[in-house]
C-alpha cells in the first residue's frame, strides 16, 4: 500500500491538515518522529485526538531500524508523522529512498514548517538566505562554520534563519562506547545561548583582526514556540538578546539583513520596550 | 644509629643544600638490602621514643621468607662529613651535617614499578652490582630508568668477598672484572643520557670516587679516595691526583719508585699494587691463620683491633678486621654526600622533566629554586598501607613550598587538566608525618627537598598525584613504567555474598601497588593485571589476606594481546553516518618497524611541536612530511602507538568533525575489531569525507560511531594480525645446566639469542626470548630441569606479531581470538566486513 509522511504543523494536535488526519485515521500503524522538534502537547494528547495508538520513533529507530518502520508497508498503510513539514528543516530523504528501494510507494502530506512560518516576524521570506543551525558548543568542540554562512548572507543583504540545537536522547561518549542505552537529559538551545555564541565568534574574529559584518549592534529577532498559542517574538540588537527571556523552548533566531521600510515597520511592534522609550 | 627528636630532625630539614635523596637500585640478589643495613646501622635516624625496638628494615613477613624486597622502604639517615672532606663537595653546602633519605627498592623485575616510584622522589642513585655476576638485565633497566628521570648514579661493586673466597680470583683478574663492569655501566649511561646534559658528567669513574668496592655482607667498602688518603702522605701527592694513579694503566715501579702512564716491564698496576695487594694479604693471612704476619700488617695499615677480636678466627676475624679497617658505612656515606646532588642542585635541571606546565610560571620557578617560601608543589609517588585497614599514607616528595598539617591544598589526580574541575579536590591535610622504615612520627610541616607522608589524602587519589597551593598549577608529570601489566588473572569471591568485600579489596590493592591494574570487564569479571607471575602472586596474596580478607577463586593467568595490521587496506573503506548524510573514507596501514617503540618511549609523542615531529617522522620513518604534519592524534588514551592522520585534500569544515573522529579513533584503537584488545602499530588515514551542509547533522552522535565503523572496516581489510608480549629472559647457571635450559625453552616456543660465559667465573649467562603466554610455571620447570641451578629473570621486552591469520579457522591466533571473545562475553563470531563497510 502506501508509506505516508504526514506533516503535523507547528502547534498542537489540531494543526494537522484535514487530509493528514484522514490518512492517520486510515493507517494501520502510526509513528511519530520525536527527535527533531517538539509539539506543544504530549503523545497522549495526540493519541486521544486521533483515537489510535501512536509509536514514538527515536533517532536510532529512524536511522538504523528502517526495517521495522517499513515492515509490511507493501500490504498496509503506514503513517510517519513529522512535526512541521516532512521536507522542512530535517528532511527524511534517506527514509524515503529506502522505501523506494523496497518498491513501497510513498505520499507526502505537507504542512507548515518553521521554514515558512518564520515569516510571522515580518521579514519577507524572499529575502532570506541560507538557513543555518547553531549547535551547542562543548569545551573542546566549538564549530563556527554557521557563522560563515550568516556572514555571506549579510554580504548580500539577506536575512538568516538560525535553527537552534536540540539534543534529545543523546548518549554521552562513554555510554556510546559502552553501548549503553543511557541518554542525557534533553537540552534545547535558547536564543540567548545562540546570541552568546555568536558574540563569542565575533570576539574571536576580532582577535584575529577579521572584520565582521555581524556586529553586537546588528538587528536580530528571537522567536519562541512559533505556531503555538503562546508564541513570542522579540526584536532587538544581538547584544541585548543575550539577556532577554522569551520563555520555554523551542527557540529560533533571525539575523536581519537589509530591511525594506515595511519590514522595519512590522518589526517595530516586537521591539524591546526599553529600547522603544529611548 | 643516631637518636634525634622530631624537632631536631625538623631543623636539619631546613638545610636544603645538605639533603641527599637517593635510592638504592640493582638487579635482584645483588645485595642491596644487606648493604642498606650496614648504612642504617651506621647512620639511621630513629626517634628517641623508638630506640631499642626491633630491627628497622623489617617490614613484610613474606619479604624475609622469600629473601627478596617487594616494597620499597624509605629510611632517613644523618651523617656528619669530616671538615677535611667538605672541600670535595662541588655544590653549595650548609654545615657538616647531612640528612640522607634513602629508599631501598626491590630488584626483581616484576616490582620495577616500585623502583620507578622511588626514583621519582630521589635525586641520586646508588647502583649496586654483584661483581661476580656483573651487569645484568635489571641493572640495565633500572639504570636506564634512573637516567631518564635525571637521577645521578654512583656505583658500588658488591660481593668482593665472594670473588676472593669462592672464585679465588687473581689481582689482575679482579681489576679486569671491575674495569669491565665500569665500562658496561658507562656504555649504558652513554646510550641513554645526552652528552653535555644539564646534570654534568654522569659517567661513573673510580678515579673521582663515584665507584665503590667492597662487601655489603661483611660490612666493608672503599673507594679509591680511602686508599689515596692512606698513601698521600707517603708519596707527597695530593689525594685527588693520587686517585687517578690508582686506576687504569698507571703503574708503579718498585725499584725506580717511579710512576708511569703505561704498563711496562718491572712495574705493577697502581690499583693492584696499592689497593688489591693489601686486601689480598689480609685475606690470605687470615684464611691461612697466619696471625703473626697479620699483626705486622695491622701496624702497617694502622688498624686498631680490640683485644677480644683477636680471639676470633677465619671468616669471623676477616669480617671484623675488614669492617674496622674499611667501614662500609663511612665510605658509602662519603660517596653519597660528596657525589650525589642536593635537591637544590638537582631540581634546577629536573624541573623541566617533572613539571607539565610552562617553565616560567610561579610553580616552575619555585621548583627550580627549591624555594620553601614559594607555592607548595608535592608529588605523591605511592601509597603505603597503614595499620588501619583500607587507609593509606600518601608518600611523596615536596618540590617547593612547605606541606603542613591542616594546610588546605589542591589535590590533583592523574586526569586533572588545569582550569577544569575533574579529578581535583581542595581539602586540608589531616596530618603530615615522617616515615622511617615502618614507624611514623607526626611532624608539624615539611619544607621542600624532603620526602614525607600525608594522612587523609588517600581517598582523593587513585595511585599518584600532585598537591599544590597555587591555583594555576599544572600536574607533575606522570611516571613512566618500564614494565607493563601484561599478565592478568580473573578473581571472584568463593562465597558470592562476599562480592562487596572483593570490590573494596580490589580498590585497596590498586592503591597499594604503583602498577597493578584492577578492572572490571563488561561481563562483570574482576581482573587483576600485573607485570609477571611473581608480581601477580604477591598482589593476589595481599588481596586475599590484607585487602579483601575473603577466600578467593583465581583463574589461570592469561596475557593481554594487541591487534595490528600487516598490510595497507586493499580497498578504500567507506562508512556512512546513521543519517546517511556524512561519509568517511579511510584506510589502515601498518607502521614502519620501530615507530610503535618510538612512541612508547616518547620519542614521538602527542605534545611535540607538529613540525619537529613531522621532520622526525619523515627523516626516520620515511613518512611524507605533509602527512606527518597532519597527525590528528595518538591512541588509545591519546598517547598509544597508533596514529590517525588526515590525508584529505581541501575538505571544507573537516576540522569541525575532528573531535568526533578522534573520539571514534580512541574507541577503535582501545577495542579492536578482532577481539577488543588494544591496537598497536596501526596508522589510520582519512582519505576523504563528505559532510552534511549543516553542523547540526554532523555532531558526535553521527560521526563517532561512523568513525569507529570505518576504522573497523579498514582494520579488517588490512590483513589483521595478533601480537603477543614476549619476555627477555636472562638465566645465569653453571655450564652443566645449560642443556636443560635449551630444552626447557624449546618446549615453550622460546629461543636463545645469546650465550656467554661471565669472564673470570664458571657461570654462563643465557639470554632468550620467551612468549609471556608460555612463561607460566617456567621458573619451576627450569629449576627442576637444571637441578635448581638456574634462576631466570624475565622482563617484558617487546610485542611480537603472531604468524597466522586470526580470522582463519584453525590457526593459533584464531583460537586465541575465540578464547578471548568468549572470556569477554562478546559475540563469538568475528564480525564480518559488511557490518562496517557501507556501499555507495
Amino acid at each position: 500500500m502506501v508509506f505516508y509522511l504526514v506533516g503535523l504543523g507547528l502547534g498542537g494536535p489540531k494543526d494537522v491538515t484535514v487530509k493528514g488526519l484522514e490518512v492517520i485515521k486510515s493507517a494501520s500503524r502510526i509513528y511519530l518522529e520525536a527527535y527533531t522538534s517538539i509539539l506543544s502537547c504530549g503523545k497522549d494528547e495526540l493519541e486521544a485526538f486521533y483515537g489510535k495508538p501512536v509509536t514514538l520513533a527515536d533517532r536510532d529507530m529512524v536511522e538504523q531500524d528502517s526495517e521495522t518502520l517499513l515492515a509490511d508497508a507493501k500490504e498496509l498503510d503506514v503513517a510517519f508523522l513529522v512535526i512541521g513539514d516532512p521536507f522542512g528543516a530535517t528532511t527524511h530523504s534517506d527514509l524515503i529512498l529506502r522505501a523506494v528501494d523496497k518498491n513501497i510507494p510513498y505520499k507526502v502530506v505537507h504542512n507548515a514548517s518553521i521554514m515558512n512560518a518564520i515569516g510571522c516576524c515580518g521579514l519577507q521570506l524572499y529575502n532570506f538566505g541560507e538557513t543555518v543551525s547553531i549547535v551547542f558548543w562543548t569545551d573542546t568542540w566549538k564549530p563556527d562554520s554557521f557563522y560563515d554562512k550568516i556572514e555571506s548572507n549579510l554580504q548580500r543583504g539577506l536575512h538568516t534563519l538560525c535553527l537552534l540545537d536540540i539534543k534529545v536522547k543523546e548518549q554521552s561518549i562513554e555510554n556510546l562506547m559502552r553501548g549503553r542505552k543511557v541518554y542525557e537529559p534533553p537540552r534545547y538551545m535558547t536564543a540567548n545561548t545562540a546570541c552568546k555564541q555568536l558574540l563569542q565568534v565575533i570576539d574571536n574574529k576580532a582577535l584575529n583582526n577579521i572584520k565582521t559584518k555581524l556586529q553586537p549592534d546588528s538587528m536580530c529577532v528571537a522567536l519562541s514556540r512559533i505556531g503555538w498559542d503562546n508564541q513570542k517574538i522579540v526584536a532587538s540588537k544581538l547584544k541585548d538578546l543575550v539577556n532577554c527571556d522569551i520563555g520555554p523552548p523551542l527557540h529560533s533566531l533571525v539575523i536581519a539583513g537589509e530591511m525594506h521600510p515595511l519590514e522595519e515597520d512590522f518589526l517595530a511592534q516586537f521591539k524591546l520596550v526599553a529600547e522603544n522609550s529611548e | 644509629m643516631v637518636n634525634f627528636t622530631v624537632d631536631q630532625i625538623r631543623q636539619i630539614m631546613d638545610k636544603k643544600e645538605n639533603i641527599r635523596n637517593m635510592s638504592v637500585i640493582a638487579h635482584v640478589d645483588h645485595g642491596k638490602s644487606t648493604l642498606t643495613d650496614s648504612l642504617v646501622s651506621k647512620a639511621g635516624i630513629i626517634a628517641n621514643s623508638k630506640a631499642g625496638e626491633a630491627r628497622f628494615t623489617d617490614t613484610r613477613k613474606d619479604e624475609q621468607e622469600r629473601c627478596i624486597t617487594i616494597k620499597s622502604t624509605a629510611i632517613s639517615m644523618y651523617y656528619e662529613l669530616g671538615d677535611a672532606d667538605m672541600k670535595w663537595i662541588k655544590q653549595t653546602s650548609d654545615g657538616n651535617g647531612f640528612l640522607i633519605n634513602l629508599i631501598d627498592s626491590p630488584g626483581h623485575v616484576d616490582f620495577s614499578s616500585e623502583v620507578t616510584a622511588a626514583l621519582r622522589v630521589t635525586d641520586g642513585a646508588l647502583v649496586v652490582v654483584d661483581c661476580v655476576s656483573g651487569v645484568c638485565v635489571q641493572t640495565e633497566t633500572v639504570l636506564r630508568q634512573a637516567i631518564a628521570e635525571k637521577i645521578k648514579p654512583i656505583v658500588f661493586m658488591n660481593k668482593m668477598d665472594r670473588a676472593l673466597l669462592e672464585l679465588q680470583l687473581e689481582e689482575e683478574d679482579m681489576y679486569q672484572t671491575f674495569q669491565r663492569i665500569v665500562e658496561n655501566i658507562n656504555v649504558i649511561i652513554a646510550t641513554y643520557a645526552e652528552e653535555d646534559g644539564p646534570m654534568g658528567p654522569i659517567m661513573v669513574d673510580p678515579t673521582v670516587g663515584t665507584v665503590g668496592f667492597g662487601s655489603g655482607l661483611h660490612g666493608w667498602a672503599f673507594s679509591l679516595k680511602q686508599f689515596a688518603e692512606m698513601y698521600a702522605a707517603k708519596f707527597k701527592i695530593d689525594v685527588d691526583k693520587l686517585m687517578k694513579r690508582l686506576w687504569g694503566d698507571n703503574s708503579f715501579n718498585a725499584k725506580t719508585k717511579k710512576w708511569t702512564k703505561t704498563l711496562s716491564e718491572g712495574s705493577v698496576r697502581g690499583f693492584n699494587k696499592f689497593v688489591l695487594e693489601p686486601i689480598f694479604k689480609v685475606f690470605k693471612n687470615i684464611m691461612n691463620n697466619e696471625k703473626d704476619a697479620l699483626k705486622k700488617l695491622v701496624e702497617q695499615i694502622n688498624v686498631k683491633l680490640k683485644k677480644e677480636d683477636w680471639e676470633l678466627e677465619g671468616k669471623q676475624l676477616l669480617k671484623t678486621f675488614m669492617r674496622t679497617w674499611l667501614p662500609a658505612g663511612e665510605t658509602l656515606l662519603q660517596m653519597i654526600t660528596i657525589h650525589l646532588p642536593s635537591p637544590v642542585t638537582s631540581q634546577k635541571y629536573r624541573c623541566e622533566l617533572l613539571y607539565e606546565g610552562p617553565m616560567d610560571d610561579k610553580v616552575a620557578v619555585a621548583v627550580k629554586n627549591c624555594d620553601p617560601n614559594g607555592p607548595l608543589m608535592m608529588y605523591i609517588s605511592k601509597m603505603v598501607p597503614t595499620s588501619d585497614k583500607g587507609r593509606f599514607y600518601a608518600f611523596g616528595r615536596v618540590f617547593s613550598g612547605k606541606v603542613a598539617t591542616g594546610q588546605k591544598v589542591r589535590i590533583m589526580g592523574a586526569n586533572y587538566v588545569p582550569g577544569k574541575k575533574e579529578d581535583l579536590y581542595v581539602k586540608p591535610i589531616q596530618r603530615t608525618i615522617l616515615m622511617m622504615g615502618r614507624y611514623i612520627e607526626a611532624i608539624e610541616d615539611v619544607p621542600c627537598g624532603n620526602i614525607c607522608g600525608l594522612v587523609g589524602v588517600d581517598s582523593y587519589l587513585v595511585k599518584t598525584g600532585t598537591l599544590s597551593t597555587y591555583d594555576q598549577a599544572f600536574n607533575m608529570k606522570q611516571m613512566k613504567f618500564s614494565v607493563s601489566p601484561v599478565v592478568r588473572v580473573a578473581v571472584e569471591a568463593k562465597n558470592p555474598q562476599d562480592l562487596p568485600k572483593l570490590v573494596e579489596g580490589l580498590k585497596r590493592l590498586a592503591k597499594s601497588d604503583p602498577m597493578v591494574q584492577c578492572l572490571t570487564e563488561e561481563s562483570g569479571e574482576h581482573i587483576v593485571a600485573g607485570a609477571g607471575e611473581l608480581h601477580l602472586e604477591i598482589c593476589l596474596k595481599d588481596l586475599e589476606e590484607d585487602h579483601a580478607c575473603i577466600p578467593l577463586k583465581k583463574s589461570d593467568p592469561v596475557v593481554s594481546y594487541r591487534e595490528t595490521v600487516s598490510e595497507e587496506s586493499d580497498i578504500m573503506c567507506l562508512s556512512k553516518s546513521p543519517n546517511k548524510h556524512n561519509r568517511l573514507y579511510m584506510k589502515a596501514a601498518p607502521m614502519p618497524d620501530g615507530l610503535p617503540e618510538a612512541i612508547d618511549e616518547g620519542d614521538v609523542n602527542s605534545k611535540q611541536e607538529f613540525k619537529t615531529r613531522g621532520r622526525y617522522l619523515s627523516d626516520k620513518f620515511n613518512y611524507d612530511v605533509n602527512e606527518a604534519r597532519k597527525i590528528w592524534c595518538f591512541g588509545p588514551e591519546s598517547t598509544g602507538p597508533n596514529l590517525l592522520i588526515d590525508c584529505t585534500k581541501a575538505v571544507q569544515y573537516l576540522h569541525e568533525i575532528k573531535d568526533s573522529v578522534v573520539a571514534g579513533f580512541q574507541w577503535a584503537s582501545k577495542e579492536g575489531v578482532v577481539c577488543e584488545e588494544n591496537l598497536r602499530g596501526v596508522r589510520f588515514n582519512i582519505h576523504d569525507v563528505t559532510l552534511h551542509a549543516d553542523a547540526i547533522h554532523r555532531g558526535g552522535g553521527q560521526i563517532i560511531p561512523t568513525a569507529r565503523r570505518v576504522m573497523y572496516a579498514s582494520q579488517l581489510t588490512a590483513k589483521p594480525r595478533l601480537m603477543e608480549p614476549v619476555y627477555l629472559v636472562e638465566i645465569q647457571c653453571p655450564e652443566n645446566a645449560v642443556g636443560g635450559i635449551y630444552g626447557c625453552l624449546n618446549r615453550r616456543r622460546g629461543h636463545v639469542f645469546e650465550e656467554s660465559q661471565n669472564p673470570g667465573t664458571p657461570l654462563f649467562s643465557v639470554k632468550a626470548y620467551l612468549p609471556v603466554n608460555e612463561s607460566f610455571g617456567f621458573t619451576a620447570d627450569l629449576r627442576s630441569q637444571t637441578g635448581g641451578q638456574a634462576f631466570p629473570q624475565a622482563v617484558f621486552d617487546h610485542w611480537q606479531v603472531m604468524p597466522g591469520d586470526p580470522l582463519e579457522e584453525g590457526t593459533k591466533p584464531y583460537k586465541i581470538v575465540m578464547d578471548t571473545r568468549k572470556r569477554k562475553s562478546i559475540k563469538e563470531e568475528i564480525p564480518t566486513l559488511d557490518k562496517y563497510f557501507d556501499k555507495l
